[in-house]
């Protein structure tokens, strides 16, 4: 039980000499990844794209914001070549860091939408997903939520739901609406939104669906894909949710759903550029895009190729057209708005 | 100070003692300040970071305020709920004779395998489900996590408080005359005041520096306000000021935990001769007792676990889990191996006191009561500023490492301390004098009698580091090296993307790797009680 002497201090220093001793070895190609994105598809892409090429993955997935820090503190030192992150915002501050190195190629150039890619090129995206509403289909027609204007009436009043805007993707949806329609639009649309709510914001996406199902609220703003795992979940208690609501493309009859992308950018100190550049090909090619569209629930990024078939199922729907750095150019400003609504 | 005098004698007499006597003290003074140094290091480089001058934060004073009152409703709330229940246990199971009392005696720390955020992911979604007993939801869905899975942090500071010495005093006090309430109030809570402030201040701390449970609670804190400026406003200097305030609070907190503490030196020996004669209680006061320490078993782990077990087994298979297990028992291992030794040398110089002393145990202090990854961003100011001065370069394996090890220490010596600390304010003051007086330089004060002596606080601390830096997630999440995922990274992953039946099995995991030493642990301490060292 008591620990000697001997023992606290040969642990110690062999714990400290084991983690400060060698680097680690290079067997062969490979290339670092810093991933934000936890999806088991994109394991089976890399696996993929290591059985074509033979340069081995390596990935240190994390969160966005962290790594982003982590990469600042390393400088040019560090060990990161491909970053991959979910939504346009967490690219666009990356790249406002300067973090991201510009890049360009013809794969690129034919495989992204100039819309879903940054102007300079410093990231690229390679899925889409679309931000929808989720309504208690007890209790609303779909036509009673078509739009996200729709949230913000007075009738709603203690019917909504809504994700803290400490994540990223309301800062995003909220960025749209400054960008389209003006910060006084977008602070108006928030406070109405705010002033709505069934409960302060807490937990998840999933969670708000839950509560909407559940009959907490009438309707809440999520992520398509969150809909549809719900919908295919191993627990009966989840398929039973996603029987319970449905899912609106809103403003179709306007600016069109806000999508936004996952996207990767090669590190601005990668070691191997050009085998960064190599995996970020294969990510929009087309043998990536049709592999990864039956295994996650996205959008693939380009019209041509066929999303999965639930994700089809869904109908076709107008997309909103601005250009997504946009999404991160007015990302404090959507911050601030939120902050000063009360809608955390 | 006519001890002082007298040991200053026995230095002056024997010069060759003496000097063997100044080297050693030196030669231990140099490895506390080194230790103190090390652990303080990323929190003073918050400090340093949120100092830099820039634009002025992003968010308004409205987040701040009431990120000051959540934390403090919260750790009133919450930690004050763990220290009442965390108590209440220890006496039962210390002072008390009722079925089942031995197996409830090592069963109550069960909870401390779980951590916060997984317990609130399981009692949100069993909640969600209809299936929780409860409704746990919202600030006091957080509060209610906090009490029943931190409370264990106070039982195990009293368990230990109540070995040795004070099966003694408490017999003495029977043998008096004194009546059980008089016993409990006037002896045993005494006594056990450096265990009860040890173990509330660590779990006050923990739910200061808790992100994921506040969070997923809606619940806005100082924590959550530092990852609100960071994430959403984009702004980590406010942040890191954010998290100033969090360890200046913490200061604060630690100076009254120490006064709370009391100065209290106790003159004496243990005898370990007989074991300690528990009240039998009544049969209502049995059923009582029983039904308390079983509910706090029940919803501390049982309900939450279960339901998390449903979650697995409708998922069915587990992904490649073995990698990421074997890493983080590594981890764990060499990181509670490493923070412990730092944590007794800091814990040993300052019961000794001296300006070195009360700096050293702040020092180990201020990491617990922030989160860790405010933490990790100093581990990573402070490596800028050795890769910009060319000592070391990226965060290749190795390093990236060192540095992980480094930021459990600094988050967590605190919790290595505070028990330790606990066990040697036991130590009979006449032992350290006498040592001193025949001529024993402080590292061999520290190696044959404090380290000995806190026996039961060294395992007490062992267990809690162990199992705290298996529940780590941030410092982990970002200062690891390439495909190096530990439990809590995988469950991490997969809660991150809300696919919470893949997140149950390494949730399940970390519970079950933290299950095995916390029970052993506790069941060395239980067994190390005074004169229950023959069954």
């Amino acid at each position: 039980m008591a620990l000697s002497r001997r023992e606290v201090i040969w642990g110690a220093s062999a714990a400290a000499l084991g983690a400060c001793g060698r680097r680690a070895p290079a067997p062969g190609s490979y290339v670092n990844v810093y991933s934000a994105r936890h999806y088991d598809a994109d394991r089976a892409l890399f696996a993929a794209f290591e059985e074509a090429t033979g340069v081995a993955v390596r990935v240190l997935p994390a969160n966005a914001e962290q790594f982003t820090e982590r990469l600042r503190a390393e400088g040019d030192a560090t060990e990161a070549d491909l970053i991959v992150a979910a939504d346009a915002g967490n690219l666009w501050r990356m790249k406002d860091a300067g973090l991201l190195a510009n890049t360009t190629s013809p794969a690129l150039e034919s495989g992204v939408p100039a819309r879903l890619r940054d102007p300079d090129g410093a990231y690229w995206g390679f899925t889409k997903r679309a931000r929808v509403i989720i309504f208690n289909d007890q209790a609303l027609e779909p036509a009673d939520v078509a739009t996200y204007d729709a949230l913000a009436e007075a009738r709603f009043r203690g019917k909504i739901v809504a994700r803290s805007s400490t994540n990223v993707y309301q800062l995003s949806t909220l960025a749209s609406r400054i960008e389209r329609l003006g910060a006084g639009n977008a602070r108006t649309w928030a406070a109405a939104v705010r002033a709505n709510f069934a409960r302060d914001p807490q937990g998840s996406d999933t969670d708000q669906i839950k509560a909407v199902a559940a009959g907490e609220a009438h309707a809440t703003l999520c992520n398509h894909y969150y809909y549809l795992r719900l919908a295919r979940s191993e627990d009966p208690a989840e398929r039973d949710v996603a029987s319970k609501v449905g899912l609106v493309f809103p403003d179709q009859t306007g600016a069109g759903t806000h999508i936004n992308i996952s996207g990767a950018g090669i590190a601005a100190h990668a070691k191997r550029p050009e085998r960064a550049l190599q995996l970020l090909e294969y990510l929009v090619s087309d043998a990536a895009q049709t592999m990864l569209a039956p295994l996650n629930d996205e959008f693939p990024i380009r019209p041509s190729i066929a999303p999965a078939p639930e994700l089809a199922a869904l109908g076709a729907f107008q997309e909103e057209d601005i250009p997504l750095d946009a999404l991160g150019r007015h990302q404090a400003e959507a911050a601030r708005i939120f902050e000063e609504v009360g809608w955390r | 100070m006519a001890l002082d005098a007298s040991s200053a004698l026995a230095e002056a007499s024997t010069p060759l003692v003496r000097n063997a006597h100044r080297l050693d003290g030196d030669v231990f003074t140099m490895l506390a300040a080194i230790a103190a140094a090390l652990c303080a290091t990323p929190a003073i480089a918050v400090f340093a970071l949120s100092l830099r001058p820039g634009e002025a934060t992003a968010f308004g004073g409205a987040l701040l305020r009431d990120g000051a009152f959540g934390t403090l409703a919260l750790t009133l709330l919450g930690g004050g709920g763990a220290l009442v229940l965390g108590a209440t246990a220890a006496c039962l199971v210390s002072l008390c004779r009722f079925p089942g009392r031995r197996v409830f005696e090592w069963l109550l720390v069960v909870p401390l395998a779980a951590p916060s955020y997984i317990l609130a992911y399981a009692y949100g979604a069993a909640t969600w489900a209809g299936a929780a007993p409860l409704a746990v939801q919202g600030f006091w869905g957080a509060a209610f996590v906090y009490a029943i899975g931190l409370y264990p942090y106070v039982y195990i500071a009293m368990l230990a408080a109540f070995s040795s010495q004070y099966s003694c005093a408490l017999e003495a006090a029977r043998t008096l005359g004194a009546r059980p309430l008089d016993v409990f109030w006037r002896v045993a809570l005494p006594l056990a005041r450096p265990g009860l402030a040890a173990g509330g201040a660590l779990a006050m701390m923990e739910i200061a520096a808790d992100y994921g449970a506040a969070h997923h609670f809606g619940v806005t804190t100082l924590s959550t306000a530092v990852f609100r400026a960071w994430y959403a406003h984009g702004d980590l200097r406010g942040a890191l000021q954010i998290a100033s305030i969090l360890l200046l609070a913490a200061l604060v907190f630690l100076w009254f935990e120490r006064r709370a503490r009391g100065r209290a030196a106790y003159v004496g020996r243990s005898t370990r001769l007989s074991a300690p004669n528990r009240y039998i209680l009544n049969p209502t006061a049995s059923v009582g007792a029983f039904l308390f320490c079983a509910s706090l078993i029940l919803f501390g782990a049982i309900l939450p676990l279960a339901w998390l077990a449903r979650l697995a087994l409708l998922h069915g298979n587990v992904e490649d889990i073995a990698g990421p297990l074997a890493n983080s028992l590594i981890l764990a291992s060499a990181g509670a191996l490493g923070t412990l030794a730092l944590a007794s040398v800091i814990a040993v110089i300052g019961r000794r006191g001296g300006a070195l002393g009360r700096s050293a145990s702040y020092a180990a202090g201020l990491g617990y009561a922030v989160p860790g990854a405010v933490i990790a961003m100093g581990a990573l100011g402070a490596f800028t500023l050795l890769r910009e001065a060319g000592i070391v370069g990226g965060l290749s394996s190795g390093i990236a490492l060192s540095a992980l090890l480094w930021a459990y220490a600094a988050r967590f010596s605190a919790a290595g301390v505070q028990p330790i600390d606990a066990g040697l304010s036991r130590l009979a003051k006449g032992l350290d004098d006498s040592a001193r007086t025949l001529g024993a330089g402080a590292w061999r004060r520290f190696t044959r009698i404090d380290l000995p002596i806190s026996a039961p606080s060294l395992a007490a601390a062992t267990l809690i580091l162990f199992v705290e830096i298996l529940k780590e997630l941030p410092a982990t999440l970002i200062l690891r090296p390439f495909d190096f995922d530990t439990l809590a990274v995988r469950a991490y992953s997969y809660a991150s993307d809300e696919r919470l039946l893949e997140a149950a099995a390494p949730a399940l995991l970390i519970f079950a790797a933290g299950l095995a030493p916390i029970v052993l642990l506790a069941r060395g301490i239980a067994r190390l009680r005074a004169g229950e060292r023959h069954p």
